[in-house]
């Protein structure tokens, strides 16, 4: 080895000389592109990620002339990594939580307060979603998913996803996924449970089991689940259902008796985050009125929070027709709900099998 | 090896040190405790799964799976490799093309594609239900033959490669020399190249097993969230219910038992090379 080294003149100066240039190479792309400064932010995969990048990204390479880079992962997966990261450098500065991780996160100490004087649109939010430490930028309902060519009627209940007539064609989400939580805490609730006592629920799914086509394991296996026609008819979130709708698969949304049932989704400047300014004026930015009217728009349905949009489109068919109507719009007591999500995960695994 | 010699694995031997085996060691120590902070030692996290039949049915569940995958793997990778070492340069480098080309797309863009030739409305129940073979259409997404026929696909290069390399390293004179002495095809195939191929066999079949079971995309798109694999459950305890030293201590139990398997193959691997050479 060494003989053959000495044998091409080839001795280690030059070795070292061409490895540094090779990696100067390599590094300088990032040398250049490092000039603008650039913000790490998270999205949920799906509509979000795909709004985020249609509307937001653009509005605030104009108006700051940063670019964002997205990190497209779920609530709970950016607790885990914010979690991993304490003490160093957090993965990404702004996060974006569902209503449960927010409770998590101000007890870990992950996010920082937010800096609402320094924010101007804050206040023209709905004082409920005025959160201090983070606003909420928009709120998610689950109601029923349903495939309009095979099923004519439109469901009114839950009770529906029982009937025999759905052998096979119900679909089901994990529990990891915020959807598959508040299904089956809704679903709790109207079976008679508390949020102490979850027996009623899965009695209730084990009922179901003959008609359970497919439990997607995550969201993105289940849109595939609607999209190859595995399924017909299934608890789902608003905005999922018009992103699909969107892309031309034949799903619509119904609410059932028992009251349309959501949570907040929210936007947190990450403590300790390395671009704490652009942080804030990305976050600002999805506050906006105008932005919020642009997100509105199909095919995103954006649920806004700001008090001067006015509320058209989607929702106003099936959802709410003014403000007023999404404020009634049922909740979950999320400090009760968490800590018994991993026990919850547990036994839906053992319970709910083939 | 010379001493310098051994002097330039040092840079390799540290990396390894500093990204695997220090990783390996934290995550060993985690499973050890009752708390992310690491402040009381427990062993109780091991004695939680191997008291629970629903844990270890998970552990046994997914190294049958890979037995599974890992023999339609063989049937299927076997004939292709020995057309391969048989095939024309040619041909040869077509079909070697053919049996790589599933490794140079994501392993998530393959998975998806076989939901659409799965699924209720995919293209095999289409073609079984114009055929007339079947009037149902035939559930075969979210069940282990689902997952079993996908990973066979998706892993099939891992069991081509080694097999392919020692069918066409090896001697065509011995068969031959088998067809001189008035051995026909199948015995000159069962008495000479498929033992003389047996560490191709085994080196295959180690690669496609471990790929297997640790098949996380795969598993969990085409197996769905009912079937519950090793991959699926780790990554649930750690991200969806936040017990990371549960999720840490069947990761190391998963890690030895993986290991287990590997190290009973290799000893078959180190057996069959004597014969090879005898």
């Amino acid at each position: 080895m060494t003989s053959s080294i000495e044998r091409h003149s080839f001795n280690r100066r030059t070795l070292i000389k061409a490895a540094s240039a090779s990696t100067f190479a390599l590094a300088a792309p990032r040398l250049s592109w490092g000039q603008s400064k650039t913000l790490v932010a998270a999205t949920f995969p799906g509509t979000w990620s795909e709004a985020d990048r249609q509307i937001i990204l653009p509005a605030f390479k104009a108006q700051t002339g940063a670019s964002v880079t997205q990190s497209i992962v779920l609530g709970t997966d950016q607790i885990s990594r914010l979690v991993a990261a304490k003490g160093n450098k957090p993965p990404f500065d702004v996060a974006f939580f569902d209503a449960p991780q927010v409770i998590d996160a101000v007890r870990d100490g992950l996010i920082a307060e937010y800096p609402a004087a320094q924010s101007p649109n804050f206040k023209d939010l709905l004082p409920a979603a005025q959160n201090k430490w983070g606003p909420k930028i928009t709120m998610q309902v689950i109601g029923i998913g349903y495939n309009p060519d095979k099923i004519k009627t439109p469901p009114t209940s839950w009770e529906d996803l029982w009937d025999a007539k759905y052998k096979g064609r119900v679909g089901l989400t994990a529990l990891n996924s915020q959807l598959g939580i508040a299904f089956i805490a809704e679903l709790n609730r109207i079976r008679g449970g508390t949020d102490d006592n979850f027996d009623p629920a899965f009695k209730a799914l084990r009922e179901l089991l003959p008609n359970v086509g497919a439990i997607g394991a995550n969201l993105g296996a289940f849109a595939t689940l609607w999209q190859q026609g595995e399924i017909d008819i299934a608890p789902y979130n608003f905005n999922f259902v018009q992103t699909l709708k969107a892309k031309g698969v034949p799903v619509e949304f119904a609410i059932p008796s028992t009251g349309p049932v959501g949570w907040s989704t929210s936007l947190h400047v990450v403590a300790g985050a390395t671009e704490p300014e652009l942080a804030l004026q990305y976050i600002d930015l999805h506050l906006s009125a105008a932005i919020q009217e642009q997100m509105l728009k199909p095919p995103f349905d954006v649920i806004p929070t700001n008090a001067k949009v006015k509320l058209e489109g989607a929702i106003t068919k099936s959802l709410a027709k003014t403000q007023d109507d999404l404020a009634k719009v049922r909740t979950f007591d999320w400090a009760k709900l968490n800590p018994q999500r991993g026990a919850l995960i547990d036994r839906f695994n053992r319970e709910i099998k083939v | 090896m010379t001493a310098s010699g051994s002097r330039l694995i040092l840079p390799l031997a540290a990396l390894f040190f500093a990204c695997f085996v220090a990783p390996l060691l934290v995550l060993l120590a985690l499973s050890l405790h009752s708390d992310v902070a690491m402040k009381a030692w427990t062993i109780g996290n091991y004695a939680k799964f191997f008291t629970d039949p629903f844990n270890y049915s998970i552990l046994v569940d997914t190294l049958l799976l890979g037995v599974k995958a890992t023999l339609v793997c063989l049937i299927f990778g076997y004939p292709i490799a020995w057309l391969c070492a048989r095939a024309s340069a040619r041909w040869q480098s077509v079909l070697l093309f053919l049996v790589i080309l599933p490794i140079l797309t994501s392993v998530v863009v393959r998975t998806f594609a076989w939901i659409v030739i799965l699924g209720r409305q995919g293209v095999l129940n289409q073609i079984a239900m114009g055929l007339g073979l079947v009037h149902e259409p035939l559930r075969l997404l979210n069940t282990e033959m689902g997952v079993v026929m996908v990973l066979a696909q998706v892993q099939m290069p891992l069991m081509v490669l080694p097999i392919l390399t020692v069918l066409s390293k090896m001697d065509p004179n011995l068969a031959d020399a088998s067809r001189v002495l008035g051995a026909g095809e199948w015995r000159t195939f069962w008495k000479v190249t498929l033992p003389l191929s047996l560490p191709g066999i085994i080196a295959g079949c180690i690669l496609t097993y471990s790929a297997n079971i640790t098949a996380f995309v795969t598993q969990s798109l085409i197996g769905g969230a009912r079937l519950i694999y090793m991959p699926l459950h780790i990554y649930q305890q750690a991200v969806g219910a936040n017990n990371w030293p549960f999720a840490a201590a069947i990761s190391i139990i998963f890690m030895m038992a993986v290991i287990a398997v590997v190290a009973v193959l290799s000893v078959f691997a180190r057996a069959s090379e004597t014969y090879g050479r005898a």
